[in-house]
């Protein structure tokens, strides 16, 4: 029973890892959309947001199921504790790229304020971020997020960025107010995103070592 | 283990004709706790459960080395009368094991043992533990039957009100549970947590999921070896050593 237990718990991390990448695809597209303005490409993100959801509802079964049946402890306890914690910080990701793709349908008619201001790089930071936890997850290692405190507060200092660059474009023209919102809420739902990347990063490094950490 | 220990073992050694069963096994028993110990079949769980009322003395060609202390005193000590050893310290087995008996006589028989003679005496002790044991609303209107007419689960439970009629300060149970099924199996659960108030526990099970749900404290066994002993949400949540990890994982055993 027990091989066929850890067959199980060997799927569900499969499974989880599928709807990771799922989450991390839709942010990095949406991202890529609004970059290109390019209204397809936005569309097709927000077409999946069903599919990401239908994948958590199985897998968070999943998870019960295997509790239920096969009252599992010490690591692998922690793995299916984590991975109810992966999903949920997954389907947000997801999520927040569905949101910005909604954006992009709104403001993909006019031209780019100063080229985006630092969304891009932020974006590439916070999905790096949301890559090394997955692998993390993945490969039962806590090594490519030991610094993930540091690189959350520099996410956190590119949105306050975005956002006083924001106001400034929209004192001086008030044209500018809808994108230049748009572009501070974007900046917004990445810095959730990296949160969320902290999230799983947490409760990854309880999966492996049954320490508890706080990443600010 | 910070809390007052009951019984304590230093460096407890034991060997069947020759053949060691238990290594240097040091382990503290906190009073008025349930301490839970398991390990693979042969660890030396249920020999070192044996230590604790000198159990292991009728078994030819043992040999045991270490300290074993009750109380602060060692009942290792060739003075030590093991009879009153064992009213402290009173055991339950894996499979029950009623007296042919009435159950009166079953509860009676320990006081009786010990001097009691008293017939209101005993009326009140066998009331009194068949209520600890959570028998008598069942069988408090036919104590003149015979105790090999109850049901396993109801055995298992007669014994352990038998335990009790002697007053003991530890209560040793030896796989109580494997002979029953689950609605008894929960009963005697129950049991044990209630007996936690007035009495210490410590049972050996073969069931992980028995140890963690009964349990205040657990100790992992092998090979006859104390390889990690501590609370048991610790050990089945986080265990430090790799071999309990992979024990209670199923990984092994």
């Amino acid at each position: 029973m027990t091989d066929k237990f850890h067959a199980e718990l060997k799927n569900l991390k499969a499974e989880t890892l599928e709807m990771a990448h799922l989450g991390r695809f839709m942010l990095r597209t949406a991202v890529d959309a609004l970059i290109r303005q390019d209204n397809e490409l936005a569309s097709s993100v927000v077409a999946r947001k069903e599919e990401i959801h239908e994948m958590e509802v199985r897998i968070e079964e999943h998870c019960y199921h295997l509790i239920a049946l096969y009252q599992p402890m010490a690591k692998d306890m922690r793995t299916i504790a984590c991975t109810l914690k992966v999903i949920t910080a997954s389907l947000r990701i997801g999520r927040y790229g569905k949101v910005i793709a909604k954006i992009v349908e709104k403001i993909s008619d006019q031209p780019h304020i100063a080229n985006l201001m630092t969304i891009p790089h932020m974006a590439d930071l916070v999905i790096e971020m949301i890559d090394d936890s997955i692998e993390a997850y993945e490969k039962d290692s806590v090594a490519g997020i030991s610094d993930f405190s540091l690189r959350d507060d520099t996410i956190d200092s590119l949105r306050q960025s975005i956002f006083r660059e924001g106001i400034t474009y929209m004192m001086e023209d008030p044209k500018s107010i809808t994108r230049c919102t748009n572009y501070i809420l974007v900046a917004r739902y990445l810095e959730r995103c990296a949160d969320h990347a902290c999230k799983i990063a947490e409760n990854v490094y309880y999966m492996n070592t049954g320490e508890r950490i706080e990443i600010h | 283990m910070s809390e007052s220990a009951i019984i304590t073992t230093n460096n407890v050694n034991l060997w069947y004709n020759g053949k060691r069963a238990l290594e240097s096994v040091s382990i503290k028993i906190p009073r008025n706790k349930v301490t839970a110990l398991i390990g693979p079949s042969g660890c030396g769980k249920s020999t070192l459960l044996r230590c604790f009322n000198r159990l292991n003395d009728l078994i030819d060609h043992v040999k045991i080395t270490g300290e074993i202390t009750l109380d602060d005193k060692n009942i290792q000590e060739s003075g030590t009368d093991v009879v009153v050893l064992r009213k402290k310290v009173g055991m339950v087995f894996q499979k029950p094991n009623p007296f042919p008996k009435s159950i009166y006589e079953n509860v009676a028989y320990g006081p009786r043992v010990h001097g009691v003679k008293d017939k209101a005496e005993l009326d009140t002790i066998v009331e009194h533990s068949l209520r600890h044991a959570a028998i008598w609303e069942e069988v408090k209107d036919r104590l003149d039957d015979s105790a090999l007419g109850l049901s396993g689960g109801q055995q298992q439970r007669l014994c352990i009100a038998r335990t009790l009629a002697v007053e003991p300060e530890v209560i040793l149970m030896d796989e109580p549970c494997s002979a029953l099924d689950p609605i008894a199996t929960a009963k005697i659960e129950n049991l044990i947590d209630l007996l936690k108030k007035d009495y210490t526990v410590i049972i050996v099970t073969h069931n992980m999921q028995q140890a963690a749900r009964v349990s205040d404290y657990t100790g992992f066994m092998y090979l006859g070896k104390l390889i990690e002993c501590g609370k048991t949400v610790q050990i089945f949540e986080h265990p430090q050593e790799e071999l309990t990890e992979n024990y209670i994982t199923g990984r092994f055993g």
